[in-house]
C-alpha cells in the first residue's frame, strides 16, 4: 500500500491529511471518518484487521446517519425474532464486507458492545446475525459501531428465502454426512462378503452382515438417495428420460434385487454399489450447488439499495414513518436527499434523481412533476415527495433482480447439449441392459444376467457428461466471484477466450472516472488553503463526488443553494460566494474548470480531472501478452484521451466518441472478421457493450442490474479484466477434457460391462470415481492462480499521469 | 465368530452417535460459513481490549 493513499480506505489522500496512531505507527488517513474507526479499531487491540484483510476497507462517512428508526418496534417486529430467552435476532445484510477479515471485525467489534449476545458475520453472503438482549442495549447503537467501520447496514430482505436456502444447504450436508458415514459401513459388510472367495461363510454369518448392511443402506438409499429417487419419479410422471431416471432407477433396481436376496439367501447382493452410488453422485452435486450458490450470493447485493423505512406523508402534511413493506400504491411518500426512492412513484415536484441503479446512466437526471421515477434511484440535493404506483414485488428494480437471477440460472448452449446427448444416451442405456439381462440370462442365468445388467446400468451412468460442464461453469463462477468478477451470462464465459480485439472505454474504465482535485490556484489574494477551505464549506452540503475532493469542511456555510448544471451558492463567513462553473461564479468564460467566486470577482480555481487507475499499464501489458489488439474508443476531449493513450502505449485511439461512433467501429472491427470485446464502465454505452462479442463493464454493485455486460468488476480492479479472460480459457480447456473424458469413459464402460468383465459394485466405483473426476477437474477453476501484483513500479508511475 | 454379534452392534451403535453428533453440528450452524473461521484463529486471544486485566493471558 502506497503512502499517499489512506491508510484505512486506500482511496488517495486529501492536501491535509489526518494522522492517526495504529499499533504504535502513525497513517494517513483521508478523513475524520476513516481516522476514527482506524483509531478504534487500534485501540481495541483489533489491528490485526489491517493484517489480515485482502483489500482496502471501504471509506467512513463522517457523520452516521440517524438509526434511531432501526429501535422502531414496528421496524423491529417485522425483522427482529424473539428468543425464548428473551434476546432477539436480526439478520442485516451490510455493504463493504469484502472478506473473511471484515467478518472477522465486524465480529469482534460488536461482540465488545455491551448486551451482544451472539454474532455471527458471513463474508460470502455478506449477512451479519446480530442477537441481542432487549434493554441492555439499542440495535441502533451496534449498528452505529458498524457504520462508523465503514460497513452501512441494510434489512436483509428475502429473509424467508435464505433461511430456505440455509435449510436446504444443511438438509443436503446433512445427506451427504448420512450417506458418507453410512456408505462406509455398508461397505466394510460388503467387503467382508467379497473376502469370502471360497463360500467359506456359515451362512448365518453371511446373513448376518446382509442384514445389517440392510439396515444401514436403507437410510442412504432412501434419505440421503431421495434427491435422485424423487429425480426419477417426476421424470416418470414427465415420461421423459434424464439422468435421474438412471441414477434413481438404478439405486433402487441395486437396493431391492439386494433385499430380494437377502430374504431369498441368493448369492450376491449389492448394496455397496447402492450407497456408494449415492454418495459420490450427491458430493459432486453439493459441490456443484455450494460453487453456484457462492455466485448467486452477489446479485443479492441489488436488494440492497432498497431502503428499510419509508416516510408517508398523509393529508395534513404530517409525516409517519413505516417499514416499506407496508407501503401501498396511491400512499404520498416524502424522500430525504441523498435517501433511495422506497417505490416506483409520479413525482409531485421537481427533483435530481441519480437513476445510475436502473438505467446506468451516471449523471443525474432532472425530473419534473408527473414524471415516473423508480424505487432505487436516489433523491439528490433536495428531498422529494411522489405518489406510490409499484411498491414491493413489482417494482422495476424487483423485476431487474428477478432478470438477472434468471441469467444465473438457465443452462448454457453446451450444458443444454450435454443433457440431449445424455437424455439419448440413457435411452440406449436402458435398451442396452434390457438386451444384456436377455442374453447373459440365455447363457449364464437369470443372477447372472441381472449382475451384469446392473453392473451395465451403473457403470455406464453418464453423470460425467451432464456434470461436465455445470461443474466447470460453477467452479468458474466461484473462481471469478473471488477474484471480484461476476459472469452475468455463462455464453460469455465461452466467447472470452476467442476475442481477439478489445476496445477500451476511457473514462470509468481506464481512468477512475471520479473527478479530483489537480490543481488549485487563489487569486486576488486568496491562498491555497484558504480557497479549499471556502469550497469544502460550499460543499459541504452536496452529494456531488467531487464535494469529497475538498476535504472535511470546518467551517460552516448557510443559505446553501444549488443550481443545476452550474454551481452551488451560500453565505461562508458571512460572505456570499459561489462555487462552479466561471460564468456562474466570476462571470468569466467557462474553461472546464471549477470557480470560486462572489458572482463577478473571481477568488480561485481548481483544476478537476480524472486519475488513471494504478493497475492500468499492468493490465493493458498483461492484456497484450494475451495476444490482443488494443484500442481506445473514447467520448472524451481530443488532448485527455492521447495522454491516456501516451501514457498506456497504445497507438490506437479515438476521441469524441458518441455511442453511435462507437457502436460503428465495433461493426467495424466485426466486420473485418475479428471478434471484439468491449471493456467499458457499463453506465454510459450499454448498447456498445451489447453488440460486442463480449462485454465487461467496470463498476460497482449498483450496475448490477446492468444486464448488456456479460462479466462485470466489482471492485474496481483493472487487473482482473486478464485475469478473468485468463479463468475462462481455463474453463474450457477444463470443460474439453471433461466432456472428452466422460465421452471415452462410457464408450469404454458400457462394452466392457456388456461383456459381464466387472460387478456391479466396481462399476458403482468406476462410475462414481469418473463422476469425480470430472468435478474434481473442474474445481480447479475454484482456486483462481496466484495474480501478480499490479502494484509494481510501472504501475506506480503511471500512476503519477493524469488524465 | 460370536464376538461379531458384540462388536457389530457396537458399530452400528457408534454410527449412530457420529451421525447423530454430524446431524447436531450441522443444525447448529458450524457448517454455515466455512470461510470465516479460518481466519478467526489467526489473531485471538493475545489482543484484550483496555476493558479486560492482561493478567489471565500469559
Amino acid at each position: 500500500m502506497s503512502t499517499d493513499r489512506c491508510y484505512h480506505c486506500g482511496d488517495p489522500l486529501p492536501a491535509s491529511p489526518i494522522l492517526a496512531t495504529i499499533d504504535g505507527k502513525p497513517r494517513a488517513m483521508c478523513c475524520s471518518g476513516c481516522a476514527s474507526a482506524a483509531a478504534w479499531i487500534g485501540s481495541a487491540g483489533l489491528g490485526d484487521y489491517y493484517r489480515l484483510r485482502e483489500g482496502d476497507s471501504s471509506r467512513v462517512e463522517e457523520a452516521p446517519p440517524d438509526l434511531s428508526s432501526w429501535d422502531r418496534d414496528d421496524v423491529q417486529a417485522a425483522h427482529a425474532r424473539h428468543l425464548d430467552d428473551g434476546g432477539r435476532e436480526i439478520t442485516v445484510v451490510v455493504d463493504g464486507m469484502h472478506c473473511a477479515a471484515c467478518a472477522w471485525l465486524i465480529d469482534r467489534a460488536l461482540r465488545r458492545e455491551a448486551g451482544v449476545e451472539d454474532v455471527s458475520a458471513n463474508a460470502v453472503t455478506g449477512r451479519v446475525e446480530l442477537r441481542w438482549r432487549e434493554g441492555a442495549t439499542r440495535l441502533s447503537r451496534l449498528l452505529g459501531r458498524l457504520y462508523q467501520l465503514g460497513y452501512r447496514p441494510f434489512l436483509a430482505s428475502g429473509e424467508q428465502l435464505e433461511t430456505a436456502r440455509r435449510q436446504e444447504r444443511r438438509r443436503m450436508l446433512i445427506r451427504l454426512g448420512i450417506a458418507g458415514l453410512g456408505a462406509m459401513q455398508v461397505m466394510m459388510f460388503a467387503e467382508a462378503l467379497y473376502l469370502d472367495h471360497a463360500n467359506e461363510m456359515p451362512v448365518a454369518t453371511r446373513d448376518f452382515f446382509r442384514w445389517i448392511a440392510v439396515l444401514v443402506s436403507t437410510p442412504v438409499v432412501f434419505y440421503s438417495g431421495w434427491p435422485f429417487i424423487a429425480g426419477l419419479w417426476r421424470e416418470v410422471s414427465l415420461r421423459r428420460l434424464g439422468m435421474d431416471t438412471l441414477v434413481g432407477g438404478s439405486i433402487l433396481l441395486a437396493w431391492a434385487a439386494s433385499l430380494v436376496q437377502t430374504l431369498r439367501g441368493g448369492e450376491q447382493v449389492w448394496f455397496d454399489a447402492s450407497v456408494m452410488f449415492v454418495l459420490f453422485l450427491l458430493a459432486a452435486r453439493y459441490l456443484e450447488q455450494m460453487a453456484r450458490q457462492r455466485a448467486n450470493a452477489q446479485v443479492e447485493a441489488l436488494a440492497r439499495a432498497r431502503p428499510a423505512l419509508a416516510t408517508r406523508e398523509v393529508e395534513d402534511g404530517s409525516r409517519r414513518q413505516l417499514p416499506v413493506g407496508e407501503l401501498q400504491p396511491g400512499d404520498r411518500v416524502f424522500v430525504a436527499a441523498g435517501e433511495p426512492l422506497p417505490a416506483d412513484g409520479h413525482l409531485l415536484g421537481d427533483a435530481r434523481l441519480d437513476e445510475s441503479l436502473l438505467t446506468g446512466e451516471s449523471t443525474p437526471r432532472l425530473r419534473g412533476a408527473n414524471d415516473e421515477v423508480f424505487a432505487g434511484s436516489l433523491c439528490l440535493d433536495q428531498p422529494l415527495r411522489l405518489t406510490v404506483t409499484r411498491c414491493g414485488q413489482d417494482t422495476r428494480l424487483s423485476h431487474m433482480v428477478r432478470l438477472v437471477e434468471q441469467a444465473q440460472s438457465q443452462r448454457p448452449p453446451l450444458a443444454q447439449w450435454a443433457d440431449r446427448i445424455a437424455s439419448r444416451f440413457v435411452a440406449v442405456v436402458i435398451v442396452a441392459a434390457v438386451l444384456v439381462f436377455a442374453a447373459w440370462t440365455w447363457i449364464a442365468g437369470a443372477n447372472h444376467g441381472f449382475e451384469t445388467a446392473l453392473a451395465l446400468l451403473v457403470v455406464s451412468c453418464p453423470c460425467a457428461l451432464s456434470l461436465a460442464v455445470p461443474a466447470a461453469l460453477a467452479a468458474t463462477h466461484s473462481g471469478l466471484s473471488r477474484m471480484g468478477v461476476l459472469a452475468l451470462s455463462e455464453r460469455a464465459l465461452f466467447a472470452a477466450t476467442r476475442i481477439d480485439d478489445l476496445l477500451m472505454d476511457k473514462t470509468g474504465t481506464l481512468t477512475e472516472g471520479q473527478p479530483r482535485l489537480l490543481a488549485t490556484q487563489g487569486f486576488n489574494g486568496v491562498s491555497e488553503a484558504d480557497a479549499l477551505r471556502l469550497a469544502a464549506a460550499l460543499e459541504s452540503g452536496s452529494t456531488h463526488p467531487l464535494a469529497r475532493a475538498f476535504g472535511e469542511a470546518n467551517v460552516h456555510a448557510c443559505d446553501l443553494r444549488i443550481t443545476p448544471g452550474l454551481g452551488i451558492e451560500g453565505r461562508v463567513d458571512g460572505r456570499a460566494l459561489r462555487l462552479g462553473r466561471a460564468d456562474f461564479a466570476a462571470s468569466g468564460e467557462d474553461d472546464g474548470a471549477l470557480w470560486l467566486g462572489d458572482g463577478g470577482q473571481a477568488l480561485a480555481r481548481f483544476e478537476v480531472g480524472d486519475r488513471l487507475r494504478t493497475d492500468a499499464a499492468a493490465t493493458v501489458q498483461a492484456l497484450r501478452s494475451r495476444g490482443l489488439s488494443l484500442a481506445i474508443l473514447s467520448g472524451d476531449a481530443e488532448t485527455a484521451v492521447a495522454r491516456v493513450a501516451s501514457a498506456l502505449q497504445i497507438d490506437d485511439w479515438q476521441a469524441r466518441q458518441s455511442p453511435e461512433d462507437k457502436l460503428a467501429a465495433i461493426r467495424r472491427h466485426q466486420a473485418a472478421g475479428h471478434r471484439v470485446g468491449m471493456l467499458g464502465d457499463g453506465l454510459n454505452d450499454a448498447p456498445v457493450l451489447a453488440a460486442a462479442d463480449l462485454s465487461i463493464a467496470m463498476s460497482d454493485g449498483a450496475a448490477l442490474a446492468h444486464r448488456a455486460a456479460d462479466l462485470i468488476v466489482l471492485n474496481g480492479r483493472l487487473d482482473r479484466v486478464p485475469a478473468a479472460l485468463a479463468q475462462a480459457g481455463r474453463m474450457q480447456r477444463v470443460v474439453r477434457q471433461n466432456l472428452s473424458w466422460a465421452l471415452a469413459y462410457n464408450a469404454i464402460a458400457l462394452p466392457v460391462a456388456a461383456l459381464g468383465l466387472i460387478t456391479p459394485g466396481l462399476a458403482a466405483l468406476g462410475m462414481a470415481l469418473s463422476s469425480l473426476g470430472v468435478t474434481l477437474n473442474a474445481l480447479r477453476l475454484a482456486t483462481p492462480p496466484a495474480t501478480p501484483d499490479t502494484e509494481t513500479t510501472a504501475a506506480e508511475s503511471a500512476r503519477e499521469i493524469t488524465a | 465368530m460370536n464376538i461379531l454379534l458384540v462388536l457389530v452392534p457396537i458399530s452400528l451403535f457408534l454410527l449412530a452417535v457420529a451421525i447423530g453428533a454430524f446431524i447436531w453440528a450441522v443444525r447448529s450452524g458450524q457448517f454455515d460459513d466455512l470461510d470465516t473461521p479460518s481466519i478467526d484463529i489467526l489473531a485471538d486471544g493475545d489482543h484484550r481490549p483496555d476493558t479486560k486485566p492482561r493478567a489471565d493471558d500469559d
